[in-house]
């Protein structure tokens, strides 16, 4: 079996359907940038190849794009993959990464007399420590993000996703931490781990 | 500006001990609470509070007051006077600790520094008084990197300089020790933000306090206040406190007591202390540290006993109390309302109520809703429980990251996840690894079992953010996804199989456990719901559906039930037949109608035999709805509709509600119930049709039958559509859906409105919020309207609807107790 290869703006629409799985052409264009005019035609030719269902507005990928994405950015990110300075930032985000997701948990678990509970939020002083936290190390992320955004534009939504995300945070909007349905900070931490994964070629450990 | 306290020739400054107002916009909250505290006679490290008005002099200016240097150099001998100590330098070394305290808590505000005054001299003095030149080096670490986190914006983790302190012996020569972990923080300062922390305490203070003035206008700070509405020159006070060491000697130590039990509940002092240590040692887990019971000393155990029952009385509430024993005397550093598990929130709230410490109204607001939801949350059966792990049902044991106790068919692929859910089976999502792709199946799924992953891995964070039992790093679990099976040992199971999953402690069980509400959680919510329905004086009817719902609706306080002829009849797997015989037969004669009131009465039956068994004499059935947007699908609408018209108005066609009520007639004879049942059919909005509704009245023996009110001219015109029905209720979400012109199936899911909601384009969240246009329509509506309301239902909208006079509700069943503690509370409050 042959693997297709992707020309780049599909590989950057068919990368988006995949990490979200289920997607329309809007909310695709939200994080592309592209407009969903461009996205939906981009769906339709996706769906052409096999690569993508697209059923009542939504797409959704086949089996065949993890493939088709893997060997794509195997050619496409050949120059990220070999370059030292995204590599050595790369080692400094797992150290970030960790360190991020035990942030998240401190924010939806408190420790009671030894027993893990659920964070009710009752505790303003608290909460706000750990967003602090969550915030500087956002912060952290940027010289990863700028170095892939200097071999591919596209990485540097990921800045803009976070920073609204937090910016709703501060405003009041704490579902916005750690929401799984909603483009929560978690969410878009989630998202650009799983594409720098594929960016790099590498497997999810955990 | 504020005038300082007479007399002490002090303008900017507060000891905590100075006469004056405990007042907050002044000291802020930190500063005022310790000044109460110190009046309330505990013994609380001395010190001194540095007021909001120098704070405004420094945004002014963006520099510190006039005088104040000079103030607060009085404040530290002051300080050294008290203490006997020294600050920067030996004997024995005073120590600072440098918080902000505005009157409002806020984030992005700067926290706090601990052990300032670090000289080279002071820590050496300070290796040689302890003997232990490794508490020393982390008393430095300690400092550097809270100083360098909060003053200068690092973050807090220095692997390099922990592993440092860790490799210091207690012998170690102190002026070595400390150049090599000073230097060795600087490093990794260094490298991380290319700063650098000043070496004199003196220095050190005074940039803790202007770091403190400055994080009141930091980015985040300001758009909290923006947001809230709090006056952006309010300001803040800086909190200088002496610290005091619990490691200096065998007669020093420190520990943490709470005055009950935070995870059980359990009345009496539990807590623990640990000699010859710092606080943080306890927190870290260095060391193990003792009960305070068996550890210190009587005397000092008979003070924190005392202290804590007084102060567990003045406050009503359980408290969590830290404290440092320096040469034997006890210090208290905090004292706060503990946090505690929701099992522990309830037993606290009823015994407080019990033995008078608080009030019925006070002990209400001990247990939220929330708390009182998650400790009614069933359980797997104890009985079966210890059965299973016997039998060796136990498949394996992963790492607990999200508690619950689920059972369901194990399913392999989120896609088939999603299916499986959406075909309403519960299932068990087991992967080797998740990723953001899999997120629509984890939503799905009732529990997650994955094979990698620590606590904090994604799926972990995922599941949580979910409240959905979860259990990770489950490494023994081999998923073959071709196969569709998984191995497990020597095990293998396939798709489908039915597994049981506690998300607390990690176990993944073969087959499904049935489950319970624990019944020690039950006395506890029973005391104190009687309370809160005592107080509330209003009657809360359980939506049921099956038999089987009706003693757990009893046991919750519901004092009667609600009910609906589709949900019962979609429940008994009967409803397709009877809508597709609606669709082929007439509605005349023996049609469509007998059979309808047959299968009413074949399958009220069991319920109400249930309801005559748990001694329920209050019984309401909504009539069928084929209008009903949520069960457009169930009851295919369109095609009943197309095939008779007049299906499309509440009195259409009047046999269809004889039927049903002859059908109830017969159901409640067979069961032998006696109570009282109603019919009540929806969408009446005119006098005329309740009207015509009363005419179908055939005698004493009949079921009442009235109406639901679900439109706005229903609820305008309440009083007279009540003046001619035997039953009346208004239904909420279907007032709230047509005052939104949105459809009420969309509030049953987050998505759409969540994301709409969080555009900004509605201010009011239909589903959770009354709108003000709907209480403002409710005004008119007679009291003794029953108010039906779905989903879960907020303390605000419980409150709301008490303060307008309604009495009579009715919830869904895991609701009932939460709406009860809701009414209780608003009754008593004010």
């Amino acid at each position: 079996m042959t693997v297709t290869t992707l020309a780049k703006p599909d590989y950057d629409v068919l990368n988006v359907l995949a990490l979200k799985k289920m997607a329309d052409a809007t909310a695709i264009a939200a994080v592309t940038s592209m407009p969903a005019s461009d996205v939906e035609g981009r769906l339709e030719g996706l769906a052409g190849q096999g690569l993508a269902v697209v059923a009542g507005g939504s797409a959704l990928p086949t089996d065949e794009a993890e493939p088709a994405l893997a060997a794509t950015a195997a050619a496409v990110y050949a120059p990220v993959r070999a370059d030292d300075d995204v590599l050595a930032l790369v080692e400094k985000f797992e150290t970030t990464n960790s360190q991020f997701l035990a942030a998240m948990s401190s924010w939806q678990q408190v420790e009671v007399g030894g027993r893990k509970v659920t964070n009710d939020h009752s505790d303003a002083a608290y909460d706000e420590k750990v967003i602090t936290k969550i915030e500087r190390l956002v912060g952290r992320l940027e010289a990863l993000i700028d170095a892939l955004a200097g071999h591919d534009a596209r990485f540097a939504t990921y800045s803009t996703r976070l920073a609204t995300a937090l910016e709703a945070v501060d405003a009041g909007d704490h579902d916005l931490v750690s929401s799984p349905t909603r483009d929560s900070v978690h969410n878009i931490w989630f998202e650009f781990h799983e594409d720098l994964l594929r960016t790099l070629g590498r497997e999810r450990a955990e | 500006m504020s005038a300082p306290p007479a007399g002490t020739g002090r303008t900017w400054t507060r000891a905590f001990t100075d006469d004056g107002p405990a007042d907050v916009d002044e000291l802020g909250g930190k500063g005022s609470g310790l000044v109460r505290m110190t009046r309330d006679g505990l013994r609380v490290p001395p010190g001194y509070v540095i007021t909001t008005g120098a704070c405004h002099v420094y945004l002014d200016r963006h520099t510190l007051p006039d005088g104040l240097e000079d103030e607060v150099r009085r404040q530290l001998s002051s300080l050294e006077t008290t203490t006997g100590k020294t600050f920067g330098a030996g004997p024995e070394p005073l120590l600072l600790s440098v918080r902000s305290g505005a009157p409002v808590s806020m984030p992005g505000m700067m926290d706090t520094v601990l052990n300032l005054g670090l000289s080279r001299e002071a820590a050496v003095a300070l290796a040689q008084r302890s003997g232990d030149a490794r508490f020393m080096a982390d008393l430095v670490a300690r400092f550097h990197t809270m100083y360098s986190e909060i003053v200068l914006g690092a973050l807090d983790d220095r692997p390099a300089v922990d592993a440092l302190v860790t490799e210091t012996d207690l012998g170690d020569d102190p002026g070595a020790v400390y150049d090599r972990v000073w230097a060795a923080a600087e490093a990794a300062l260094d490298e991380e933000l290319s700063a650098s922390v000043p070496a004199t305490p003196w220095e050190q203070l005074v940039h803790a306090v202007e770091a403190v003035f400055r994080s009141w206008n930091t980015r985040r700070a300001w758009t909290y206040r923006e947001h809230h509405g709090i006056p952006h020159d309010m300001g803040t006070a800086v909190v200088v406190q002496s610290m005091v060491f619990g490691n200096l000697d065998d007669d020093s130590g420190s520990g943490v007591a709470f005055t009950r039990d935070p995870v059980t509940g359990e009345p009496g002092l539990y807590g623990e202390y640990l000699a010859h240590s710092q606080g943080e040692d306890v927190v870290a887990g260095v060391r193990t540290p003792d009960r305070v019971q068996e550890a210190l000393p009587a005397d000092l155990l008979a003070e924190l006993e005392r202290t804590g029952a007084e102060l567990e009385a003045r406050h009503g509430d359980v408290l969590d109390i830290e404290f440092t024993v320096e040469h034997g005397v006890l210090y208290f550093l905090q004292v706060r309302s503990a946090k505690r598990t929701p099992e522990a929130a309830v037993r606290i709230a009823a015994d407080l109520l019990a033995d008078g410490t608080a009030s019925a109204a006070r002990a209400l607001t001990l247990v939220t809703a929330d708390q009182l939801r998650q400790a009614q949350r069933p359980g797997f059966d104890p009985d079966a429980l210890a059965t299973a792990r016997d039998e060796a049902q136990v498949l394996l044991t992963g790492i607990g990251a999200c508690p619950g106790q689920v059972s369901g068919e194990l399913v392999l692929d989120p896609d088939r996840a999603r299916k499986r859910a959406d075909a309403g089976a519960s299932v068990v999502l087991g992967r080797s690894v998740t990723s953001p792709a899999d997120l629509h199946g984890m939503i799905a799924a009732a529990g997650i079992v994955t094979a990698t992953g620590g606590s904090t891995s994604h799926a972990a964070v995922v599941a949580r953010a979910l409240g959905t039992a979860c259990v990770v790093g489950a490494a023994d679990l081999e998923i073959d996804e071709a196969a569709r099976t998984v191995r497990i040992g020597n095990r293998v199971l396939s798709e489908g199989d039915p597994v049981s999953l506690d998300g607390g402690s990690g176990e993944l069980f073969a087959g499904a456990l049935p489950t319970t509400t624990p019944a020690a959680a039950n006395e506890a919510m029973d005391t104190l719901l009687a309370a809160a329905a005592d107080a509330a004086g209003s009657e809360v009817l359980a939506r049921v559906t099956l038999p089987a719902d009706v003693e757990a609706a009893c046991a919750a306080g519901a004092t009667g039930l609600v009910t609906a002829i589709d949900d019962v009849l979609a429940a008994s797997g009967d409803l397709n037949r009877l809508v597709e015989t609606l669709l082929e037969k007439s509605l005349n004669g023996v049609g469509a109608l007998s059979e309808m009131r047959d299968a009413v009465a074949e399958h009220f039956a069991p319920l109400l035999v249930a309801a005559r068994a748990a001694e329920v004499r209050d019984v309401d059935v909504r009539a069928i709805d084929l209008l009903a947007d949520e069960s457009r699908e169930l009851l295919q609408q369109t095609a009943v509709t197309t095939r008779h018209p007049e299906l499309a108005l509440p009195l259409g066609v009047p046999d269809l509600i004889r039927a049903q009520r002859e059908g109830l007639v017969r159901a409640a004879g067979d069961a032998g119930y006696g109570g009282r049942l109603r019919l009540a059919v929806r969408h009446v909005s005119d006098p005329a049709e309740a009207q015509a509704l009363a005419a179908l009245d055939e005698g004493a023996d009949a079921p009442a039958v009235g109406t639901y009110l679900t439109s706005p001219r229903a609820v305008l015109g309440a009083a007279e559509l009540a003046a001619h029905s035997g039953v009346v209720w208004l239904e909420v979400r279907a007032l709230q859906a047509a005052m939104f012109g949105i459809p009420a199936r969309q509030f049953l899911t987050a998505e759409p409105l969540d994301s709409y909601l969080a555009r900004g384009l509605l201010a009011v969240d239909p589903r959770h919020e009354l709108d003000p246009v709907v209480v403002h329509l409710l005004r008119d509506v007679p009291a003794d309207t029953g108010v039906r309301l779905s989903g879960t239902v907020a303390d605000q909208v419980a409150a709301t609807l008490y303060g307008l006079g309604f009495r009579r509700f009715a919830v869904d069943l895991p609701e009932v107790r939460p709406l009860l503690l809701g009414l209780g509370r608003a009754a008593l409050a004010g």
